[in-house]
């Protein structure tokens, strides 16, 4: 794009800040980094639009120039830019330098590898030092703003990228303690104090000393290359470790830094110098110097924190927020050791004094009671982090900070919880019946707030601050009977007052549950039951009710309910109405309600209602009080639409309904038994998540099995050791199998599900049962008979069956153990296996070989001949 | 230390969005730091736009609040500072400083310096001390002078550049943006001597130094027996310095005569170099005795240039300057109402103006006044349902004036009068609004020849005082009022079985005056 106008660069600046984002996001976004850049350099633009134009980069250098290398072009570009403005007074060389510095930072390119880097930081400790930059860098009268920029934008570095100035640290206690015409104290102050900070932090972490490094001189701009060191090893240090408030940091802590004796003194004088100058300094900045000489001597050996004594009367007196509040960060970083007990209920007079000086501001004295409830105390008692009043505040010394009526809600809310904490402590203290205590006082402010939230028509927000102050009183006195029952009264009345407040009632029972719901729930309850049905606050009533009904004076609230229904003429009135049934199912509703509903049933003008009705009834009738529970619980299922009917259907749908889920549990197939009259497959379970009432069926593919029974199980959870199941199998033949399983559980929830597990095999093997052992003598006999029974009918057979390392005895033992009705080990085993229904399968294994077997086998049944050939075969394989 | 951004937002009430950004500006070094900060808990800046509509969704700027929205009006939801979490695109932001003042809401994003999760406590974060005062320069810096639009518009204008000097790297440098655009302009001098940074030049011409003393007294009467009447001066002691030199030392005492009520809660300005002990600690915290300290109050310092407040007090003076009652009773269709007022003898008759206002809420237009004044008149504004009793310069003689008449008001109408949530049935209060000019009711004053001056020259030395009501109210006396805690424990009839020393130090507060005189039955 070409050179653009001033008009057109106003009207490209407006567009871009109506949206940066969608004004990157089209075409005319692409080109706004390289134009902006060029541009500056452009003489027919005057220096006020350059301003603005720079003022952009200033805020959106990631949008302009998003990534390393073009920031570090765009850098690039800015310090030639300054480089070649003439030398006369311009309004542009501050901002460049700022925009150059806010290039490299939001970069990320700043580092001894970027070029732009290793230009900007001389320019910059140059300027600062006030040192000669020679011809065409600006006339004599932009020295001393062009100083300060500098030193500001060194600070923002070192901010970004701690240790950065580690090495300056000596230069720049030079150049503030110079006399005559001097640099600019307070930027140089703040610099140095930060730089002070973090390299004290650095060396602590590395556990190495200063080095000298509050006394050398030697500065980079004399030409040394710049020294990354520190900084480098100071990476670390921009890690969110380093909170705000010094007594937290105790795992950073300095003490590990061990200054030498001369170490120390040049440290005490640098903050020395620092603190000496501080008047010079606006008091924001004050307070800065003071949070960063905090943070650097907080735990350093050797370095009383009394150098800031002097300063602490000056500040205590003051109204400034950012001064006191650096007090406070010296209190909660010396404590006692700067501050007496006697210093620190000065502290706390002046800062109570603070909260309600009418010279003030009110965000000012919200601010400065968050202040006193966190106070920092010397000897705290309470638990860390909890709001409290601090032990020396005593009550005379917050009268002026308690709550009125005609307090801002947030100044109101502020003071109560002050209130609430007095309270507590007054009732442990005192003997009720007082009637200036707190607690009463506390009872006449909430009776003033709940008549003003009764105002009909008022606005919310005074509902809402009646509301808020109540749920404050309940957390913070819960159990202070003595002020909870009157609030619960006054609610009550409120409620009378002003139904249409349902929804804050319902609200705030939702949060005040475990501290005051249940007798506020009790009075709720009778305050709705009492009015007759067709109020017009019936809605109200009803959403009210929905909250507040349960088993409790259930004929109470039925009667309402009947007395309601009349009125309820319309859809939305029907459906509060059926929501309130829907809240006695599940508090566990009796024939009271069975009447109800069937009365409903016939009698709401809208079908749908009236289905409604009719559902909860049959669900009444049908399920068990547990069940019902569940079912009319929170709906699991998201609902799609906001509709409570699709809603209350989805959550219908999901309890009464056998829901699909991925299996609870896992089966294997576990040893053969090998016993008994029929084969009976051992199942092992491996429980994943609790379930309950658990029913397994089992299915054959063909008719190979007789119609397997179903297991049942009441309960297994996980972690907890699972019987094995017994699954008793009827073959038809004697044939292996897949058995196909299903299982119907209950979940903890109380849903019913179903899940298909994946099949198990049955084997051939798992089908083997013994015969009846013979007596001792009679087993050859016995195994002859069965060999010689089996022809002509049957078959016989010789197989090789090959023998792995352990041999014939080994496979056996291990496989037809049961079954060995004639043994001679190691050689010759007879061996008889019952296949059910009604089949048998002999074996001679005789003359083993080193090898193999041979086996002659004997069956009466053709068909499992191939069966045994496999079998055997694979046993070897199995050893 | 630093703020992420920062905004200024017109409160626009009845527009589609509620109000319009009228200057913003973000800090992306700041962002980049709260990136590593916070780490897992960082939440970006948004765009204007969203902001502000979360912002004023937050602050309940929004015409919406006809229905319960439980993200606003759950009892659980509260602020008890002006620092507020911002749902943002499902997160939320935090923390944001953000007030309300003068129909301009006023926001930044002050930088945590460590994870936000869990929170840290506000007190912890020294960036929030530091987002208040650069939001309180701000204010100050655009109200500074008039409040006329066109120079509202204009100022903010010039905020940007001003930014740029006082707060380039989103790190405050000086909250008074007055100085950052002096400095703009005195920027070309070389200093020999250290220049303090909230002093942009010098000052050349003649020497003059004006100290001007403003007490406000704020006042709440009840007429009743079981609730005390209070009432407080609130003193702002106003300084310009015209004087040559870098860095000029001034002391200016404050001097009581002798029957003064002693200052107390005292505050300065940061330039005060010292302060006596007994300047800090005098509080009203503290019963006094006839031990209070009461002066000379001495403040030395070293002036900046421009017009500052030197400091602020309060004092308890014996009595009210004017005590009054007031009854209202409903009578069928119309009000009866009585007043009568007294001008304690102590006080200078001599007005700018005195006017006693007594407006009817939650009622319709006045139809219908019949009345009596005993002195001044009275003025009747119908549609707003007010009456305003104009007394004039002075008081008579008998320094005690009185108003009784009837009222009657018309059909209620929502849109025109005036809707208040205190003054529900009979609660009800008149307001006095009165100014005396070269008169304090502590008898506070500034002595020319105690001024003294280390500077090249004699300078001229001028002083002033005034006396403004604020907040003056009369409550009816025939129905109930809202009541602070001071007011039901100053009567706590259980002091009186305190020991007697204490018990002495509460007789003298009223000075001798009996408590049932105060109250009037």
């Amino acid at each position: 794009m070409g050179l653009l106008s001033r008009e057109a660069w106003a009207q490209r600046l407006g567009a871009f800040r109506a949206s940066p984002s969608a004004y990157m996001a089209a075409p005319e976004g692409e080109d706004l980094g390289r134009d902006l850049l060029s541009d500056l350099r452009s003489e027919k633009l005057s220096e006020q639009t350059k301003v603005s134009m720079l003022a952009l980069s200033l805020e959106y250098p990631a949008q302009l120039w998003p990534d390393a290398p073009a920031a570090e072009a765009a850098a690039t570009s800015l310090l030639d830019t300054l480089v070649l403005l003439p030398p006369r007074p311009s309004a542009l060389r501050r901002p460049l330098l700022l925009a150059a510095t806010t290039a490299l930072v939001t970069g990320g390119v700043l580092g001894p590898t970027s070029g732009a880097s290793l230009r900007l930081l001389p320019l910059l400790l140059g300027l600062a030092s006030g040192g000669d930059l020679g011809r065409g860098f600006g006339p004599s009268s932009e020295q001393r703003p062009l100083q300060a920029t500098a030193c500001e934008c060194l600070r923002e570095l070192e901010s970004c990228k701690p240790g950065l100035l580690g090495g300056s640290l000596g230069l720049l206690r030079g150049l503030l303690g110079q006399e005559g015409p001097v640099a600019p104290v307070q930027p140089l102050s703040l610099l140095l104090a930060l730089a002070l900070r973090n390299t004290l932090v650095i060396q602590a972490r590395a556990r190495a000393s200063l080095q000298g490094l509050l006394t050398v001189r030697a500065s980079p701009p004399g030409g040394g290359p710049w020294n990354w060191t520190l900084a480098q090893e100071g990476e670390a240090h921009l890690q969110p470790q380093a909170p705000s408030w010094p007594a937290a940091e105790e795992e950073c802590g300095l003490s590990a830094l061990e200054p030498s004796p001369e170490e120390a003194r040049e440290l005490r004088a640098a903050v020395a110098q620092l603190l000496d100058t501080s008047y010079l300094l606006t008091p924001v900045a004050q307070a800065q110097l003071l949070w960063l000489l905090g943070w650097a001597l907080r735990g350093l050996r050797g370095q009383p924190p009394v150098l800031f004594k002097p300063q602490l009367v000056r500040l205590l007196g003051t109204a400034q927020l950012t001064l006191l509040h650096a007090v406070l960060a010296l209190k909660a970083a010396f404590g006692e050791a700067l501050f007496t007990a006697q210093d620190e209920a000065l502290l706390l007079r002046r800062l109570t004094l603070a909260a309600q000086h009418p010279a003030l501001p009110l965000p000012a004295h919200l601010f400065y009671l968050h202040c006193l409830l966190s106070f920092p105390e010397n000897c705290p008692l309470g638990p860390v982090g909890e709001e409290a009043a601090p032990l020396l505040l005593e009550p005379q010394l917050c009268r002026g900070l308690l709550p009125n009526l005609l307090h801002d809600p947030m100044a109101l809310l502020a003071r109560l919880h002050l209130l609430c904490l007095l309270c507590a402590e007054d009732e442990q203290k005192e003997e009720k019946g007082q009637a200036q205590s707190p607690c009463h006082y506390l009872q006449e402010l909430l009776a003033g707030l709940q008549q003003r939230a009764a105002l009909t028509g008022g606005p919310r927000a005074l509902a809402t601050l009646c509301f808020q102050a109540s749920y404050l009183v309940a957390h913070c006195l819960a159990g202070h009977h003595t002020v909870l029952a009157p609030l619960t009264h006054g609610l009550a009345q409120l409620y009378r007052a002003r139904p249409a407040l349902a929804p804050h009632f319902v609200d705030l029972l939702d949060r005040v549950a475990p501290e005051l719901g249940e007798p506020l729930r009790v009075v709720l309850r009778q305050e709705v039951v009492s009015r007759p049905g067709g109020d017009e606050a019936l809605r109200w009533h009803l959403q009210m009710l929905a909250k507040v009904a349960d088993r409790d004076a259930q004929s109470a609230t039925l009667g309402f309910l009947q007395a309601a229904a009349a009125h309820c003429t319309d859809w939305g009135l029907q459906q509060a109405l059926l929501r309130v049934c829907r809240a006695l199912l599940r508090a566990g509703g009796g024939g009271g309600l069975a009447d109800l509903l069937q009365a409903l049933a016939r009698q709401l003008e809208d079908p749908d209602g009236r289905d409604h009705a009719r559902l909860y009834y049959v669900l009444l009738s049908h399920l068990s009080g547990p069940k019902l529970g569940v079912a009319l619980g929170p709906s699991l299922a998201a609902p799609a639409l906001t509709s409570s009917l699709v809603a209350e259907n989805q959550g219908f749908a999901t309890a009464l309904m056998v829901q699909e889920a991925p299996a609870p549990i896992r089966l294997s197939v576990g040893p053969r038994r090998a016993e008994g009259p029929v084969p009976v497959l051992q199942l092992q379970v491996e429980v994943l998540e609790p379930v309950y009432s658990l029913e397994l069926r089992f299915r054959v593919e063909g008719q190979l099995y007789a119609p397997l029974g179903a297991v049942h199980v009441p309960c297994l959870c996980p972690g907890r050791p699972a019987r094995p199941l017994l699954l008793p199998l009827q073959p038809r033949r004697p044939a292996p199998a897949q058995l196909d399983i299903r299982a119907l559980y209950t979940k903890s929830t109380g849903l019913t599900c179903y899940t298909h597990l994946p099949p198990l095999p049955v084997k051939f093997a798992d089908l083997f049962l013994p015969f009846p052992k013979a007596p001792e003598g009679a087993r050859l006999g016995f195994f002859e008979e069965l060999w010689d029974s089996c022809l002509p009918k049957g078959t016989e057979s010789r197989l090789w069956c090959p023998l792995g390392p352990q041999g014939l005895e080994a496979l056996v033992s291990r496989h037809l153990e049961p079954f060995v009705v004639v043994a001679r080990p190691p050689t010759s085993y007879h061996i008889a296996i019952r296949l059910p229904p009604d089949s048998k399968l002999l074996l001679r294994l005789e003359a083993a070989q080193a090898d193999g077997v041979p086996v002659v086998l004997r069956t009466d049944d053709w068909a499992v001949l191939p069966l045994v050939g496999d079998y055997l075969r694979g046993l070897s394989a199995a050893v | 230390m630093a703020q992420r951004a920062v905004w200024l937002i017109s409160h626009e009430p009845g527009t589609p969005l509620g109000g319009t950004v009228r200057f913003s500006r973000r800090y992306p070094t700041v962002e980049k730091r709260a990136k590593v900060f916070n780490g897992t808990s960082y939440v970006p800046i948004p765009e204007d736009g969203p902001f502000l509509k979360s912002l004023l969704f937050e602050l309940r700027l929004l015409d919406e609040d006809r229905d319960f929205m439980e993200s606003r009006d759950s009892c659980s939801r509260i602020n008890k500072t002006s620092v507020y979490g911002l749902k943002v695109g499902g997160e939320e932001l935090w923390p944001v400083v953000a007030f309300l003042k003068n129909g301009i809401v006023y926001a930044c994003v002050p930088l945590v310096e460590q994870t936000l999760s869990p929170r840290p406590a506000l007190i912890s974060i020294s960036a929030i001390s530091q987002g208040f005062e650069l939001l309180f320069g701000i204010q100050d810096f655009l109200y500074s002078s008039q409040k006329i639009d066109t120079e509202l518009n204009t100022k903010l204008s010039q905020l940007p550049d001003l930014l740029l000097q006082a707060c380039p790297f989103g790190t405050l440098l000086d909250a008074n943006l007055q100085n950052s655009l002096d400095s703009i302009s005195f920027a070309s001098v070389t200093h020999p001597q250290k220049q303090p940074a909230w002093k942009a030049g010098t000052y050349k011409g003649k020497p003059q130094v004006s100290i001007s003393i403003t007490e406000k007294v704020k006042s709440m009467q009840y007429d009743k027996q079981d609730i005390a009447d209070t009432w407080q001066v609130v003193g702002t002691v106003t300084c310009k310095c015209d004087l040559e030199g870098i860095m000029p030392n001034v002391t200016i005492s404050l001097s009581l005569p002798t029957n003064g009520s002693p200052l107390q809660d005292i505050l300065v300005h940061p330039c005060v170099t010292s302060l006596d002990s007994a300047i800090l600690t005098s509080s009203s915290i503290d019963a006094m005795d006839d031990s209070a300290f009461s002066g000379p109050y001495k403040f030395p310092f070293t002036p900046p240039l421009e017009s500052f407040n030197l400091c602020y007090y309060t004092s308890q003076v014996p009595v009210p300057p004017i005590l009054g009652f007031y009854q209202m009773k409903e009578e069928e269709v119309q009000l009866k109402i009585t007043v009568n007022l007294k001008l304690h003898e102590s006080v200078k008759n001599n007005f700018e103006f005195c006017e006693a206002h007594i407006p009817f809420y939650n009622r319709g237009p006045i139809t219908h006044v019949e009345y009596k004044v005993s002195f001044g008149q009275l003025e009747v504004f119908r549609e707003k349902s007010l009456l305003i009793w104009i007394i004039g310069q002075k008081f008579p003689k008998s320094m005690e004036i009185s108003l009784s008449g009837t009222v009657t008001f018309g059909a209620k109408s929502h849109e025109k009068q005036p809707f208040d949530h205190i003054c529900i049935g009979g609660t009800a209060y008149l307001k006095l609004h009165f100014r005396i000019l070269d008169y304090t009711l502590t008898g506070c004053y500034a002595d020319q020849h105690s001024v003294q001056v280390f500077a090249s020259g004699k300078p001229k030395i001028n002083t002033h005082r005034k006396l403004i009501s604020s907040d003056y109210y009369i409550w009816n006396s025939k129905a109930p009022a809202p009541v602070t805690y001071g007011s039901l424990l100053l009567l706590d009839l259980s002091f009186l079985q305190t020991p007697l020393p204490q018990l002495k130090k509460k007789q003298l507060h009223f000075k001798g005056i009996p408590i049932q005189k105060l109250n009037r039955d």
